[in-house]
């Protein structure tokens, strides 16, 4: 039989090419089924949304108490990129049956993490820059870094892989963030009292962060899914 | 953390020396009148010797006396003139704060509009972004002129001009006024370098004249849409605008007139959005201040005075 292109309607006019799994060229192992429903990954990226959209807003009031122009102009890009990551946010929103004006749609977990903002929000004076960094550096990026970890990890990678590859650029983004942000903490804190402004101010929020349940108000379950 | 902030709350380190803004406000409303200038840059003349002590603005305090921002700001930046790098030197360090409080500005709208337009805080992001590159570079051409931070008292005035409490107005007075003059600054400052053959200032101002074309885009369109169907609110942001470039003016060293020390860039601002009505009505505004003639005489007889009075001669009728 010579070599047949396109198939015909009985089971001898079948092409001549081999047959694959989609997962065959190259080897994929990902499995269908994660831990989250299209309703519950809504849930966390508008929970993410929230989170990024009021760090944004409160690195942008700060700009102008800081005194260190560094922080100033470093803190210029985070703002930035946040804004970024709060938009990519908001744009898969309507792909998850959110509806098209869900675009711009923020919301806390639950009040506790709304509060726990408020904190991270509270140093004014430009003698707080410590008090400042630690709030976001120290403690909300490092754990949006470990909750976006653990979504990407436990969203289905099939079926939810558009939020997935939002997630991917945002961690890495972050990470950078994370690590500049605490070179300048390591600078400011140069002695053992600023050091220990440092931990003081971070143990008070990550245990009020802890209580709030984190940006998606299910820390103690995540943590308890990963042990 | 509250919303809206005075502009003494600008946060420094320990380089930088305010000057006080009353000395700009005058400078914005001086009339066509030798006398009536003279007399109000002596009553100002101990505050201005108080901000410049210890800074490198001393040294023309020394030569031009109270007056000496009428020299630096009225006469156009040649590269043969006197003291032509000491006043490249002021106006890139005048530039260099002017940015950190564009930064700043932008970055209060995020925190002081929690309820503006989403699009509205990406814009402002975009902006930090933007503007404290600016810094830096702005940072960078101060050394590479020989320069440093904090060697000029620093006046608060643009952030004080433009910060209004209201956003429409915000981005009027920022976006439109401060970022507008950006641009005329900046392209006098382009003409300068290539009368120089200075390609690392050239370029490096030129991409920040790209940014600053966004930004006055940015207030274009956030005005109109913060006073959409509302004409006697689009009326107020257009006079706060106006306000905002009279003082921007500095008497009329920024204008269209043919003896201005920097011109307004035309073609660059029509690319950003400004019509040729508002250009007009720009041109107008920042003519209103005395004439260059009005200026040297009261420069010149406000250094005389200075001189005479230091050699204790009192000052000469």
């Amino acid at each position: 039989m010579s070599e047949r292109m396109y198939p015909g309607m009985s089971p001898d006019e079948r092409t001549t090419f081999a047959p694959y799994s989609a997962f065959d060229i190259p080897a994929d192992l990902r499995q269908l089924h994660g831990r989250y429903d299209v309703a519950s990954v809504a849930k966390r990226v508008r929970n993410f949304r929230y989170a990024e959209e009021w760090m944004m807003m409160i690195m942008g009031g700060w700009v102008a108490t800081v005194p260190e122009v560094p922080v100033k102009t470093g803190i210029g890009k985070v703002i930035w990129e946040g804004a970024q990551a709060a938009d990519e946010f908001g744009k898969r929103l309507p792909e998850l049956r959110c509806g098209r004006k869900a675009v711009e749609a923020s919301e806390a977990s639950n009040d506790g993490f709304a509060s726990f903002v408020q904190a991270v929000a509270e140093p004014e004076t430009p003698d707080l820059t410590i008090e400042k960094l630690v709030g976001i550096f120290d403690v909300l990026k490092p754990h949006m870094v470990e909750i976006y970890e653990t979504t990407m990890r436990e969203t289905d990678q099939i079926s939810d892989a558009p939020t997935i590859e939002i997630l991917e650029t945002v961690v890495r983004k972050t990470r950078r963030h994370i690590a500049w942000g605490q070179e300048v903490l390591d600078r400011l804190c140069d002695t053992e009292a600023l050091r220990e402004r440092r931990r003081a101010r971070a143990d008070e929020l990550s245990e009020r962060l802890a209580a709030s349940g984190g940006v998606t108000g299910t820390l103690a379950s995540d943590r308890g899914q990963l042990n | 953390m509250k919303r809206f902030i005075e502009p003494n709350e600008l946060a420094r380190d320990s380089r930088f020396i305010r000057q006080d803004n009353a000395m700009a406000t005058v400078l914005a409303s001086m009339p066509d009148d030798v006398d009536a200038i003279v007399a109000a840059f002596e009553q100002f003349s101990p505050m201005i010797e108080e901000s410049v002590r210890g800074t490198a603005a001393e040294e023309l305090f020394e030569a031009y006396g109270p007056a000496f921002t009428l020299v630096v700001l009225n006469e156009p930046l040649d590269p043969d003139s006197a003291a032509a790098t000491m006043r490249l030197i002021l106006r890139m360090h005048g530039i260099f704060v002017g940015e950190l409080q564009a930064l700043e500005g932008a970055a209060r709208s995020l925190w002081d509009f929690p309820d503006a337009p989403w699009e509205f805080k990406m814009n402002m992001a975009r902006q930090c972004w933007d503007e404290g590159r600016h810094v830096q570079i702005f940072e960078k051409l101060l050394e590479h002129l020989g320069g440093h931070v904090g060697m000029f008292p620093e006046s608060t005035f643009l952030f004080e001009a433009a910060c209004s409490d209201d956003p429409a107005m915000r981005v009027a007075g920022v976006n439109r006024g401060l970022e507008g003059l950006a641009c005329d600054v900046f392209r006098d400052m382009i003409r300068y370098a290539e009368k120089t053959g200075d390609e690392v200032m050239q370029q490096a101002v030129d991409y920040v004249l790209a940014d600053e074309i966004t930004h006055v885009r940015f207030g274009s369109e956030w005005v109109k849409e913060f006073t959409k169907g509302d004409p006697e609110h689009l009326k107020k942001t257009q006079d706060f605008r106006r306000e905002v470039d009279k003082q921007f003016s500095f008497g009329g060293s920024r204008s269209d007139r043919e003896d201005a020390a920097i011109p307004i860039a035309w073609e660059d601002r029509k690319e950003a959005g400004f019509s040729e009505e508002e250009l007009k009505d720009l041109a107008a505004v920042s003519a209103e201040g005395p004439s260059k003639e009005t200026l040297t005489q009261a420069a010149q007889i406000l250094r005389d005075r200075f001189h005479a009075k230091r050699s204790g001669e009192g000052a000469p009728s």
